[in-house]
């Protein structure tokens, strides 16, 4: 099979995580994925805010990112839950429903463009598990992650709606699992694994409630890190810990990683490369068990 | 009680494209799972769709109008035995404050981001300095003369 994919890395990860972009970018060539770049994406655009103001705008803007990608002939991927969610479902609301798509199509005139739907739109880690084989994870690794405890966490957009995403089992997810044992490391699963992270909750409480539970719920575990896909949910776990020490007094210390910084620390780069150093959580102890140069 | 508002719950209909009133039976199935209903007591999805039904638009498009907890997850998604998808007839509704002008600023922020950049975040030196040290290029441009035509409600 000839895996070549257009990637979307979307606002979040290109401009606040580019350690995320890069650790895709170093890690996909060794699995024998190649990207190849499209000129002229915008934002997704946002499924939670830019969505609550005008969907059928929103959609416009999804779309004529869609047609960038059919116009290269080849299907997207993306790494960020958030543009996952915009995109899939702009596939699939306009593919399953002609006099939506004809809307959208008359604004993309303006423009001369069409959305025709002849991409599909997937997640890494569906092409990994899927075109790939997970086997071929492992076959990458130099360094396994042996004796490093994993807890997992999903967050909303990458599993549901589950219809619209088809990416695994909203309700009994593996592959995050499995792909965290392709590495060498020890998938933990724990309590809170599949409650939100909170991000989309306009309310000046709540969202700092869910953070804290999620976290109470992997600190007892005695875990070296959470991992997980979503930069979203980064935020509200990484930074997020700072703002529940102000707010709580509670600092729970659990580095938080993106699922391709760990890749790479498994294909042997080094954690400096990936730009821990960056994370408001430091992870000397993870780095330390490594046995890598910490930064 | 509030008033039935008829004309709402008709705008409401077209923009979910259905009915809601003929196929959520308030069986509640969208509420075990909701993280926004176990964290708050006010809110409830299918208390939420209730209103909806009842036409009740005011406290639904107010601005300290509950909708706002939804934290958009899609469990109600994933649990509604009748395809009512709560959390798409919340995202409707959120919709029609945007159109009334009553929506959190937040939302506006958003907008005027893409608006004027594309994006919804700002790019700054650090940005590229940051994508540098990664050995990343520059963030690419965004033909905003082609978002700024999309994002006209109306065009000429
Ligand atoms: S929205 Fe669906 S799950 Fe919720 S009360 Fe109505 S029918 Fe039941
Ligand atoms: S998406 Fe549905 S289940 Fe999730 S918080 Fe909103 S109403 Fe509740």
């Amino acid at each position: 099979m000839n895996l070549r994919y257009i990637p979307f890395f979307g606002c979040m990860i290109s401009a606040k995580y580019p350690q995320f972009e890069a650790a895709v970018r170093k890690t996909l060539p060794r699995l024998g994925i190649e990207l190849v770049d499209v000129e002229g994406f915008s934002c997704c655009p946002d499924p939670i805010y830019f969505k609550s103001s005008d969907k059928l705008t929103w959609l416009t803007l999804a779309a004529r990112n869609l047609c960038l990608a059919e116009e290269a002939g080849l299907d997207l991927v993306t790494m960020c839950s958030g543009c996952t969610a915009t995109l899939s479902e702009t596939r699939h609301l306009l593919t399953g429903d002609p006099k939506l798509k004809a809307r959208v199509n008359r604004r993309l005139q303006r423009i001369g463009r069409t959305f025709r739907g002849t991409i599909r739109v997937r997640h890494i880690v569906t092409v990994i598990r899927d075109d790939l084989g997970i086997d071929k994870v492992a076959q990458s690794v130099t360094r396994p992650l042996e004796g490093m405890r994993v807890a997992i966490h999903y967050g909303c957009h990458l599993l549901k709606p589950s219809r619209v995403m088809s990416v695994d089992d909203p309700d009994r997810p593996t592959i995050l699992e499995d792909l965290v044992a392709a590495i060498g490391a020890e998938p933990v699963s724990h309590q809170e694994r599949v409650l939100c992270c909170g991000k989309a909750c306009m309310d000046e409480e709540m969202p700092a409630q869910m953070t804290y539970d999620v976290l109470a719920s992997v600190e007892k575990l005695n875990v070296d890190c959470m991992g997980l896909i979503c930069p979203t949910c980064f935020d509200e776990y990484d930074l997020g810990q700072l703002k529940l020490a102000r707010k709580f007094g509670k600092r729970f210390d659990i580095p938080i990683i993106y699922y391709f910084q760990l890749l790479a620390l498994a294909q042997g780069f080094n954690p400096e490369d990936m730009g821990l150093h960056w994370h408001k959580i430091k992870a000397p102890k993870l780095i330390e068990k490594l046995g890598a140069v910490a930064g | 009680m509030a008033k039935i508002d008829f004309n709402f719950r008709k705008k409401l209909n077209a923009m979910i494209g259905g009915e809601l009133h003929s196929y959520c039976f308030q069986c509640g199935a969208c509420v075990g799972d909701c993280p926004a209903a176990r964290y708050s007591p006010r809110f409830n999805p299918r208390r939420i769709m209730l209103q909806a039904i009842l036409g009740q638009a005011d406290p639904l498009l107010a601005e300290d109008s509950v909708i706002w907890e939804c934290t958009n997850c899609y469990n109600c998604y994933e649990r509604c035995p009748q395809d009512v998808r709560p959390v798409e007839v919340i995202m409707a509704l959120k919709n029609m404050t945007h159109k009334a002008r009553t929506n959190p600023q937040q939302v506006n922020d958003m907008v005027k981001a893409v608006q004027e950049t594309g994006r919804t975040v700002v790019l700054t030196s650090v940005v590229d300095r940051r994508r540098g040290e990664m050995g990343l290029e520059k963030m690419g441009d965004v033909p905003m003369d082609e978002i700024r035509k999309l994002m006209q409600t109306r065009f000429h």
